[in-house]
């Protein structure tokens, strides 16, 4: 497969704050990658290096082989900002058509419509004077409007109801069949989990988990053994054992949260501690990832501590 | 490449059409102006001709001026302020063809400006100068106006449309009034005067104010609107070539 999109150790900061810490990452042609993670996490600023709006601070960006900013990539990219903005006192056709003119190889306004809804009777209505929905679309539209290869779209649902969500996926899903590769963030975790082939999951401006949907979401779900127990002392002595990533207190339960749920249930009962009532229990992915957006912590072995 | 430069005039071309804001501020306003100097107030002038003629070029560099800098500097703040200049900047277009596209865009609202101006002091005073007097003075008001077009973007690396707006309506205002757009700077005390004539709205307007009276250009004019120009574009590339490296 041929790599469309290269990121090495790439880096970006504001101020104080680092964005983005030392990311790398290759993506495929053809294929619909979705970057996932918490408001804040460095997502649209991973968007906006690839589309060369700001600089890596340290690292380089390759997008088709080429620094972002070179004209030939702009000839074959598309994208949808997070906020759709339009010029204002131009209509809806008169924006797509000096849109359009701008790149060698544009669809037409036929082509166009049925790929991303924008209704006929819309095409004659002053740009700037559309419902949020509908500017979303004419958004879409002017990101295809130069039939790229390669197309981003930063938060593209946000805002929109289920049903509109949906309609919006099936086209980008059409856009695939047609050899696009696409590139979307969201904090939407079903979102990522339903329309992409690749999910990578930011953090405070790292990937912690990197693969198919199903096995960010084997990665995210979180096993753990809980039990009652009046010895104050055990907390401290379980943090120590192998496997055990995070203990916490809920509810009059200690929680040993671990991957290996049967050894943690042996070094129970080979180390005699004192508890009763015990439990085993697979945590929910959503419940997982709530954690993680409500701005959890997670450390490199991909575990959650709350 | 043609197709894409005509596009980006023609789109510039319509926005500035159907702002309500230029037909009020760029036409009415200074009409209106025009009709009381001229024939409700009394300005106890020896030649009446002569000052019919004088302030017809002051409201229509008064009109000329003022949509350079407040129309393109608002426009180009609310441009970005909007996101829209982020999003120009991953397609293709050329930035080059998009400032043309803008300037195109000013210059042909300005000589519409001129000519309809040109046209209500001919309705309304009949005002008589040669064919040339009248082409000359209406082509040194579209060239000479490039200091305040570069005034304009310069406003336009302000951060929010309410403060471009504030500020490009006082700087507007101050020039119009002590260049003597609105009053000849005759009537200013001396120390007043010698200001004015450093202004670039004075030389602006002095460059027509000669033209009329069958006098040449004068060089000094000339030069201080080039110094304008050049530090106006200078300060203002300076300013955003520094908004640029994130």
């Amino acid at each position: 497969m041929d790599t469309i999109v290269e990121m090495k150790h790439v880096s970006k900061q504001f101020g104080n704050k680092k964005a983005v810490d030392d990311v790398s990452l290759l993506i495929e042609k053809g294929s619909i990658v979705a970057i996932l993670g918490p408001n804040g996490a460095g997502k649209t600023t991973v968007i906006s290096m690839l589309l060369g709006l700001i600089k890596p601070t340290q690292g380089t960006v390759q997008v088709m082989g080429k620094d972002p900013r070179d004209i030939e990539v702009r000839q074959k990219i598309g994208a949808m900002l997070q906020e759709v903005s339009v010029m204002d006192a131009l209509k809806v056709h008169e924006l797509i058509d000096l849109i359009r003119s701008y790149y060698p190889r544009p669809l037409d306004i036929d082509q166009l419509t049925p790929l991303t809804g924008l209704q006929d009777k819309d095409l004659n209505r002053y740009a700037n004077k559309l419902s949020g929905g509908q500017k979303r679309r004419l958004g879409f539209t002017l990101a295809l409007a130069g039939n790229p290869d390669l197309i981003f779209l930063d938060e593209p649902t946000v805002g929109l109801d289920v049903t509109a969500r949906r309609v919006f996926w099936d086209q980008v899903r059409t856009l695939t069949t047609q050899g696009k590769t696409i590139l979307f963030t969201t904090h939407y975790l079903p979102e990522a989990e339903d329309y992409a082939d690749r999910v990578i999951l930011f953090d405070q401006g790292v990937i912690i988990a990197d693969g198919t949907p199903d096995a960010i979401k084997s990665k995210l779900t979180l096993s753990s053994v809980s039990f009652k127990s009046e010895d104050s002392d055990l907390r401290d002595i379980l943090r120590k054992l192998p496997n055990v990533s995070d203990v916490y207190e809920k509810d009059g339960r200690i929680y040993t949260v671990t991957e290996d749920t049967d050894g943690m249930l042996a070094s129970i009962f080979e180390n005699k501690f004192a508890v009763r009532d015990i439990r085993v229990e697979h945590g929910r992915l959503d419940d997982a990832f709530e954690q993680l957006t409500t701005h959890a912590e997670i450390d490199n072995k991909g575990a959650v501590k709350s | 490449m043609m197709n894409v430069i005509t596009m980006q005039c023609k789109a510039e071309l319509l926005r500035i059409f159907r702002n309500p804001y230029y037909v009020f501020w760029s036409l009415i306003l200074p009409i209106i102006f025009y009709y009381i100097f001229t024939r409700i107030v009394n300005t106890n002038t020896d030649d009446n001709g002569l000052w019919q003629a004088h302030y017809l070029m002051s409201m229509t560099t008064f009109s000329v001026m003022g949509s350079s800098i407040m129309t393109l500097g608002i426009r180009i703040v609310q441009e970005r302020v909007h996101g829209w200049s982020t999003y120009m900047r991953i397609t293709p277009l050329p930035e080059g063809v998009y400032f043309f596209g803008k300037m195109f865009g000013q210059s042909v609202m300005h000589l519409f400006s001129i000519i309809i101006i040109f046209v209500a002091g001919y309705i309304i005073n009949g005002v008589s100068l040669s064919a040339s007097q009248w082409i000359l003075s209406g082509l040194w008001i579209l060239i000479a106006c490039a200091p305040f077009l570069a005034l304009g973007t310069l406003i336009g690396t302000m951060k929010k449309v309410d403060t471009a707006s504030g500020v490009s309506n006082a700087v507007y205002m101050v020039l119009a009034i002590l260049g003597g757009m609105w009053f000849p700077t005759d009537s200013f005390p001396k120390g007043l005067q010698m200001v004015s004539h450093w202004l670039p709205s004075y030389n602006f307007g002095n460059g027509a104010w000669e033209l009329i009276q069958g006098n040449a250009l004068r060089w000094e004019n000339i030069l201080i609107l080039i110094g304008y120009l050049v530090f106006f574009v200078v300060l203002s590339t300076y300013i955003r070539k520094k908004q640029e490296v994130v």
